[in-house]
């Protein structure tokens, strides 16, 4: 027989010890209350009975503090009583039962041994007792007196022991099933037919909030049913349980109550059970809240994905659209304008390709641009939807086409296909119709752009010298650069004007204005200051004029920058007017420097304002360079930083007017070119030599820089204004002379050479005709002014020609003049 | 060069004012002694040069205006010419004597009062 530690309560055993001891007092005193002999002393039974129920009472009142070992002495004590009992009460068949019950007791609540030692004790006692009673006892009837309570109760005991430990089986293999269901993290519930509950595991009583002990027993549908739908689940289950399926599982979304009231939806697996004859309903039920949660948070995810990505395609369909309106305002070539459409077209209605036909004068159309596999497809569709005027589709060929308008007129047609042939839609017709409209503004307006951009280059150009003048004793170059991007004709402009007396006028001016109306405004200035220039005005005045026009004259509020030089080689000086145009810049013996100073306000900023010229020196030797703001304006440079590096870069500059303006745009604009226009223009006073010799074309023009050279010349030479203006006089007569012996022969030429000696001038004039004494329509005037305003005049005609020789010496008044 | 002499033309009270500057030679003298006659209409009295703004003049520009005096007074007008002594103009009217076939001045203001008294 095993231990079962723990099988019973100690209070179980004090309570049955008690209910033992009530039992054997009370069988006791019965005895006394039937008839017997007088033998029996009742005194002492009474006593031993009232004991036995004090111990009783004792035991059951202490039966939550009692220990084992209060048993055992109980136990012990209860043999002590049946035996002084049965002493007293003489032989009886009471207490062999007695000791029965006993016996009993202790080899079913005691361990074995313990339960053994209380029959050792036992054995002896009744032994005792039976000895004083019956000393003539035979062994036989003795050992069976003893041995038969105590066989009984071992027997007894074990039987029942056998069946305790079953039964503790059966409760720890539920228990262990329970703690089993108890750790699931779902709902189980078994019902019976009647649907009342069962079980009901832990995630059950946190779930519904309904106790193990409050839940079993209840009816399902009143605890956790909603009342609307109790009568639907009831249906539903007692169907499953009555179908003729061992193994009937279903699985059914359901509506649940809380004990609080609240509602939450749960899935519920319910299974038909067959157990022990009955059948029954068991379920798994599990709180959907957060899976539906979940799911409905993934859903709206997918939603918001599916909605963003619908947005992002109308976005860059609407982006697509804008992309064909920028290109319709951007000013650009035609061209490029197509070419940027068809890619354009192409996104806006997810075509493969697109092509543009444009048609000519005479409504026949050719490809204008079109995209990679586009080309000659659909030509003849194309004329189609031409002369239809309408968007059309042509599924066969997967084409879709619509007619591009401008002012009613059909300029073209946009045409669209799928490759591979996929089938078009109205909505995508649609599109095209909406692209068609744009790309054919686009197009009106590039064409409209590109013929004012023609005209405005041109004019441009036209405004632009094409042809420096010769200037003795001056080098001029000059470089336009326009900007890099396609789009803007410049409002920039230089000029090189000769004035009279030998001066030359240098302009750079930039107009802020761009196209059409800029080039036109800068060709009104342009002519405007040659006139006041040539007028011999102030250059002061000159500019001041010049803004007036501006302010009066320009559309809207006109602005322009500008600089005017006026170079005066015989002078060797420079004046010059600032209207808020960068400085120029002086080379003077390999040092550059800028001409600060006097600046003033850009022309049509103010209605009256003064410009006052500045004179500097500008000797031979020295270099002059002027520029527009493209040159030094670098995004995010200070113009300051400009002009330092201007500076720098010209001192390193090769020292002759073509290498110089080469070096600046070399190093100075970017290889793709500048933001802005850049125009250069440089003089170079050249240093005066000793003697010279210059061969001109034997033509009236070239008198005037011939007097530019003399005068240049003698201005360095040391003759005073007076003798600069008559020997270049003189010079002039002998000049025209030889001009005229020329005759009308094209390409004939003279020659002008000057040396001196000293105050000795001596200049000669030769020439490869024959002398006439006397030109016939000036009476021989020339030669009278010759006489008059030199010293000596020679005339040498030989075979090579005639060579007349002027002579004076300087410092002395007036030559022959009487 | 076209523009190597500008004319400016101005009326005062009947008489045709001609200024011209810049530089006066072979080159545009025939031109300019042209634009000059074709400015004097019939009814005007007569015509002023104006020199005191041209920087240069030979013996070209001397013969226009010979010849514009012997045009003006075929038609019983008179030529005044305008340079102010000590000027490179003035110094070959002088050596050319041009005094003799038409009045010199000073300025504009006594050239036009020349023209402007009726003649004895």
């Amino acid at each position: 027989m095993r231990d079962l530690p723990g099988l019973f309560e100690v209070r179980v055993k004090a309570r049955s010890i008690a209910y033992l001891f009530a039992a054997g007092a009370s069988l006791g005193l019965l005895t006394l209350a039937f008839p017997h002999t007088d033998e029996i002393r009742d005194a002492p039974l009474i006593v031993l009975a009232g004991i036995a129920y004090a111990i009783a009472a004792a035991v059951w009142a202490l039966a939550d503090r009692i220990r084992d070992w209060h048993l055992h002495v109980a136990l012990a004590a209860g043999t002590v009583i049946i035996s002084l009992a049965n002493y007293y009460a003489g032989p009886s068949t009471l207490y062999p039962i007695l000791y029965t019950w006993t016996a009993l007791y202790g080899f079913y609540f005691f361990p074995i041994r313990e339960a053994l030692a209380q029959m050792v004790f036992l054995a002896v006692a009744y032994a005792v007792v039976l000895a004083i009673q019956d000393a003539d006892m035979v062994v036989v009837d003795w050992l069976l007196a003893v041995g038969t309570p105590a066989v009984a109760g071992l027997l007894i005991a074990r039987l029942l022991a056998g069946i305790q430990h079953h039964a503790l089986e059966l409760r720890q293999s539920e228990e262990r099933t329970r703690l089993v269901l108890d750790t699931a993290p779902d709902a189980f519930i078994t019902l019976d037919r009647d649907g009342c509950i069962t079980t009901w595991n832990a995630a059950a009583a946190r779930m519904f909030g309904w106790r193990r002990d409050e839940a079993v027993g209840q009816k399902m549908r009143e605890l956790i049913m909603p009342p609307e739908h109790a009568d639907r689940h009831d249906e539903r289950r007692q169907a499953l349980v009555d179908r003729d399926d061992p193994l009937a599982t279903e699985t059914y979304e359901v509506e649940l109550v809380r004990r609080d009231g609240r509602r939450f939806p749960g899935e519920a697996t319910v299974s038909r059970v067959e157990a022990g004859g009955e059948v029954f309903a068991a379920g798994f039920i599990t709180d959907t809240t957060e899976r539906l949660r979940r799911q409905a948070e993934r859903e709206a995810l997918l939603r918001e994905q599916a909605a963003r990505a619908e947005a992002e395609r109308v976005a860059e369909m609407v982006g697509g659209m804008q992309a064909l309106v920028d290109a319709a305002l951007a000013h650009r070539t035609l061209e490029g304008i197509l070419r940027d459409l068809v890619t354009q077209v192409r996104g806006v209605v997810a075509a493969d390709t697109a092509t543009i036909y444009l048609a000519d004068e005479g409504g026949r159309l050719s490809v204008g641009a079109s995209s990679p596999g586009g080309g000659e497809v659909g030509h003849e569709f194309a004329i189609w939807v031409a002369e239809s005027r309408e968007a059309m589709l042509a599924q066969a060929d997967a084409l879709i086409g619509v007619p591009l308008l401008a002012e009613d007129e059909v300029i073209g047609v946009l045409m669209a296909g799928a490759e591979p042939p996929r089938e078009f839609e109205g909505e995508d017709l649609t599109l095209l119709r909406l692209a068609g409209e744009r790309v054919g503004l686009a197009i009106a307006h590039a064409r409209v752009y590109e013929r004012e951009h023609r005209i405005a280059e041109t004019l441009q150009r036209s405004l632009l010298p094409d042809r420096l003048p010769d200037l003795p004793g001056l080098e001029v170059a000059a470089r336009y650069l326009p900007a890099a991007s396609e789009a803007e004709v410049g409002g920039d402009w230089y000029d090189v004007i000769p004035i009279a007396g030998g001066a030359v006028g240098l302009v750079m001016g930039d107009v802020a204005g761009k196209g059409l109306a800029g080039a036109s405004m800068v060709g009104r200035l342009r002519s405007a200051l040659r006139a006041y220039a040539l007028e011999g005005h102030d250059g002061g005045r000159v500019v001041e004029r010049l803004n007036r026009l501006l302010w009066t004259e320009a559309e809207e509020s006109q602005m322009a920058t500008m600089l005017y030089l006026i170079v005066d080689p015989a002078a060797s000086t420079v004046r010059w007017v600032n209207a808020g145009h960068p400085p120029p810049l002086v080379m003077s013996r390999g040092e550059p420097r800028f001409l600060e100073g006097q600046g003033s306000v850009p022309l049509g900023v103010l209605p009256f304002p003064t410009y006052e010229e500045v004179i500097a020196r500008l000797d031979p030797g020295d270099a002059l360079l002027l520029y527009t703001d493209g040159l030094v304006e670098r995004p995010g440079e200070s113009l300051d930083r400009g002009l330092e590096l201007l500076a720098a870069t010209v001192r390193d500059a090769p020292n002759d007017p073509q290498g110089l303006l080469d070096h600046l745009l070399a190093t100075l604009v970017p290889a793709g070119g500048a933001a802005d226009d850049v125009a250069l223009l440089t003089l170079f006073n050249l240093p005066v030599p000793e003697e010279f010799s210059a061969e001109f074309p034997a033509e009236p023009e070239s008198l005037a820089p011939i007097r530019s050279m003399l005068r240049r010349w003698l201005a360095h030479a040391g003759a005073d204004d007076i003798e600069i203006a008559e020997i270049t006089t003189a010079c002039g007569e002998a000049a025209t002379n030889a001009i005229e012996h020329a005759g009308t022969s094209n390409g004939a030429r003279f020659e002008v050479s000057g040396q001196r000696e000293g105050s000795l001038i001596e200049i000669a004039v030769h020439d490869r005709g024959s002398w006439r004494s006397e030109r016939e329509d000036d009476h021989g005037r020339g030669l009278e002014l010759m006489r008059t305003l030199m010293d000596t005049v020679a005339v040498q005609p030989g075979e090579q020609g005639t060579t007349v020789s002027l002579r004076r010496r300087l410092g002395q008044p007036g030559g022959n003049a009487s | 060069m076209s523009d190597l002499t500008q004319v400016q033309i101005e009326q005062r009270d009947n008489v045709v004012v001609a200024r011209l500057t810049g530089e006066l030679d072979i080159s545009v003298a025939e031109s300019t002694g042209r634009k000059i006659a074709d400015a004097v209409s019939s009814s005007a009295r007569g015509v002023v040069v104006d020199m005191s703004g041209l920087e240069f003049m030979d013996s070209s520009g001397v013969s226009m205006l010979f010849a514009l005096a012997r045009q003006v007074g075929s038609h019983r007008q008179q030529l005044v010419v305008v340079a102010p002594t000590g000027k490179p103009v003035s110094r070959v009217l002088e050596i050319v004597e041009f005094g003799r076939a038409a009045p010199v001045r000073e300025d504009v203001e006594a050239a036009v009062t020349v023209i402007a008294t009726p003649q004895a």
